[in-house]
C-alpha cells in the first residue's frame, strides 16, 4: 500500500472517529431538546420519539409566560454582571503591576494568588455564612456579588496579566516622557489597547458565573432574590415524571445564554485560555 | 510681593501632593491593595478560621463554643469517613484518567485532521468546549433524563427497542459511580482537550520530519515525540483538573444527590451535608481542613512543576 492510500485510509478513520465523538457530545443536548419540545403522552414514548410527532413549544411558553422564571433568568444575569465587572475593577491594577513592574516577590505573589484558586468556594464559605450571616449580608445580592468577585479574582489576575504582557510597552513610555502619571497611563492608554482581553476575561468571567450554584444556594433563600442555577436545581427537587419535559425547556433555557455566549466569542475565549495554560 | 509667597507655597504644597502621589503611583503594592484586601477578606480570614473552628465544638444552631479536639476525634473514629475518601477516590482518578485520556485522544485527532484539512474539525472543537460550559446543575440534570430508569431515559429506552436488559444506571450503587464518572467526563473533557491541543500545537514540526526521514512510523512518532514534548503539559493538566474534580459538588448533588445510600457521596458533597444539613460547623470544619490539605499538596506539586518563566526574561 503506498504512503498516500495509507493517509487516505487514516483520513476515513479519523472521520468515523470523529463522528463517534460528536455524537457522545452532541446527543445528550439533542435529548434535552427533544424532551423540551415533547407533550407529555409523547414523553412516555421515550426514544421511540426521538423527532417528536407532534412538537409543541407549549413547555417553553409555560416557564417563559411565569414571571418567577424572568425574575430568576434576570437574577442570574445582574448576579453574573456585576460579579464580571467588579472583578475587572479589582483585578485590572493588580494584573498591570505584575506586568509592569519588577520587583522582588512579583513571581511568589502570582503564585500564591493562583493559589487561592485551588480553594474549594465550600471552603470558604463554611466560615463565611456565619459571618454573613452576623453583618446582615445573607440573603442579599451584594454579598453573593462580592463572593463571586473573590472567587473569579485570581483567574482575572492571570488573564489580564498576559493581555497586558502582549501589548508593547512603547506607547506608554511616550506617555510618560510626557508626563503622563502612572495611573493615567493605566487608565487611558494600557486599558483601551488591551479591551479585546477585558472582553474575553469578561465573556469568561460572567459564564463562569451564570453556572455558579453553591453561593447563592447557600447564602440566598429568599425565592425571588435566586438566579436560575438554583431555581432549576429546586424545581427538578419538586418536579416529577409528568413535568418532565417542562423541566427539560427549563434546563434548556438556562443552558443556551452560557452556549450562546460561548460561540460569539469562541476564537476570544480559547485564544485567551491557550494563551494562559501552558507557555512552557 | 504677599502674592507670590502664596502662589510660591501654593506650587510647592502641589509638588508635595504630585510627588506623595508619584510616589504610591511608582510602588507595586498600592496597585495590589484591591486584589489584597477582596482575597484576604474572602478567602485568607476564613482559611484560617476553619482551622480555627476545626479546633472547636461551634454548631451552627448557635450555643456556647469552647476549644477542643472532640471534632477531629470524633471524625478519626467515624467509620464512614473511609468510605467518603474511597468513593472521592474513585471518582477523582475515574475522571481524570477519563478526561485526560479522551482530551488527548480528541486533541490529537482535531490536530491530525487538521493537517490533512478535513472538514468539520473545528465544529468538533468547538462542540466538545459547548459541553464545558453548561453549568454544572445543569449538567447533572442532562445525565438524569439521560440515565432515568423511566420511561423518558434515553439509554435504557433505547435499550429497550434494542430488548436488551435495562440497566440501573442511577439506582445500582456500582453503575451509580460509572455513571457519576461518564457525565463528569463529558464536562470536563474540553479543558484537558484545549490544554493539550494548545501543546500539541506548540511542538516544533522539524522533529516530525527528521522523524521521518530517520523512518519512524506514526505509533513511535507519537510514542518518542508527541508524549515526550507534552510531558509538562499533562502534568500540569492532571494537578489542575483533579483539583477541579475534587472541587466538583453541583454536577454530583444534582445528577445522584450523593445517592443510591453513600455511593456517590464524596468529599464535597460530605462537608456540605455535615454543615448545612447536620449544621455540625466544626466537623464541616475539620473535613474543610481535609480538603484544603489535599489541594495544598496537589498546589505545591503544581508549583514545582511551573515552567521558571522569570529567568527567560
Amino acid at each position: 500500500m503506498t504512503s498516500d492510500a495509507r493517509e487516505r485510509l487514516w483520513d476515513a478513520a479519523t472521520y468515523v472517529i470523529a463522528v463517534v465523538i460528536a455524537a457522545f457530545f452532541l446527543v445528550p443536548l439533542l435529548w434535552l431538546l427533544s424532551l423540551s419540545l415533547r407533550t407529555r403522552q409523547e414523553v412516555y414514548l421515550g426514544a421511540a420519539r426521538f423527532i417528536p410527532k407532534h412538537p409543541t413549544l407549549a413547555n417553553f411558553e409555560q416557564i417563559l409566560s411565569d414571571p418567577a422564571f424572568i425574575t430568576y433568568l434576570w437574577n442570574g444575569l445582574k448576579l453574573s454582571a456585576l460579579g464580571g465587572i467588579g472583578c475587572l475593577l479589582v483585578a485590572a491594577p493588580a494584573a498591570y503591576a505584575f506586568s509592569r513592574f519588577h520587583f522582588q516577590s512579583r513571581s511568589s505573589l502570582m503564585m500564591s494568588i493562583l493559589a487561592f484558586q485551588m480553594v474549594s468556594p465550600l471552603v470558604i464559605l463554611v466560615p463565611l455564612y456565619r459571618y454573613m450571616s452576623s453583618l446582615g449580608l445573607l440573603d442579599g445580592h451584594f454579598g453573593v456579588t462580592m463572593v463571586y468577585i473573590a472567587v473569579s479574582l485570581p483567574m482575572a489576575v492571570w488573564l489580564l496579566k498576559s493581555s497586558i504582557d502582549g501589548i508593547p510597552k512603547s506607547l506608554e513610555e511616550a506617555a510618560e516622557i510626557d508626563g503622563c502619571s502612572r495611573f493615567g497611563i493605566f487608565w487611558r492608554i494600557t486599558l483601551p489597547l488591551v479591551a479585546p482581553g477585558l472582553a474575553s476575561a469578561f465573556i469568561l468571567i460572567m459564564i463562569l458565573n451564570w453556572s455558579q450554584f453553591l453561593v447563592p444556594f447557600l447564602l440566598l433563600s429568599t425565592d425571588s432574590k435566586l438566579p436560575i442555577s438554583v431555581a432549576i436545581f429546586t424545581f427538578a427537587g419538586t418536579s416529577n415524571a409528568s413535568s418532565t419535559q417542562v423541566l427539560a425547556a427549563a434546563c434548556l433555557v438556562a443552558v443556551v445564554p452560557a452556549i450562546v455566549a460561548f460561540l460569539l466569542l469562541q476564537r476570544m475565549i480559547v485564544g485567551a485560555l491557550t494563551a494562559g495554560a501552558v507557555k512552557g | 510681593m504677599t502674592m507670590t509667597g502664596a502662589a510660591v507655597a501654593g506650587g510647592r504644597g502641589e509638588i508635595a501632593r504630585t510627588s506623595l502621589r508619584r510616589r504610591i503611583e511608582s510602588h507595586p503594592f498600592s496597585w495590589l491593595l484591591p486584589v489584597a484586601l477582596l482575597l484576604g477578606v474572602f478567602y485568607l480570614y476564613p482559611i484560617i478560621d476553619v482551622f480555627r473552628l476545626a479546633f472547636t465544638n461551634a454548631s451552627l444552631r448557635g450555643g456556647e463554643e469552647h476549644y477542643t479536639v472532640d471534632s477531629i476525634r470524633a471524625l478519626i473514629a467515624n467509620p464512614i469517613l473511609l468510605d467518603i475518601l474511597w468513593t472521592t477516590f474513585v471518582f477523582t482518578a475515574g475522571s481524570v484518567i477519563g478526561q485526560q485520556l479522551f482530551g488527548l485522544g480528541i486533541a490529537v485527532l482535531v490536530m491530525r485532521g487538521e493537517r490533512r484539512r478535513l472538514y468539520g474539525m473545528t465544529a468538533l472543537r468547538t462542540l466538545v468546549l459547548v459541553a464545558w460550559v453548561i453549568p454544572g446543575i445543569a449538567n447533572g440534570l442532562i445525565w438524569q433524563m439521560l440515565f432515568s430508569e423511566a420511561p423518558f431515559g434515553a439509554i435504557n429506552s433505547v435499550l429497550r427497542m434494542m430488548h436488551v436488559q435495562p440497566v440501573a444506571w442511577l439506582s445500582d450503587p456500582n453503575i451509580a459511580m460509572v455513571s457519576s464518572i461518564i457525565s463528569n467526563v463529558w464536562r470536563g473533557t474540553a479543558f484537558s482537550m484545549i490544554v493539550f491541543y494548545a501543546a500539541l500545537k506548540a511542538i516544533d514540526t522539524t522533529l516530525y520530519e527528521a522523524a521521518s526521514v530517520d523512518g519512524a512510523n506514526g505509533w513511535q512518532r507519537f510514542r518518542f515525540i508527541t508524549l515526550p514534548q507534552m510531558r509538562p503539559a499533562i502534568l500540569v493538566n492532571s494537578i489542575l483538573i483533579t483539583i477541579a474534580t475534587l472541587n466538583t459538588f453541583d454536577a454530583i448533588i444534582s445528577l445522584t444527590g450523593g445517592g443510591p445510600g453513600r455511593a456517590t457521596e464524596v468529599l464535597s458533597l460530605y462537608t456540605f451535608n455535615t454543615v448545612f444539613r447536620n449544621l455540625d460547623l466544626a466537623g464541616g470544619s475539620v473535613l474543610s481542613v481535609l480538603m484544603l490539605v489535599i489541594s495544598l499538596v496537589l498546589a505545591v506539586g503544581y508549583a514545582s512543576m511551573m515552567p521558571r518563566r522569570e529567568a527567560n526574561e
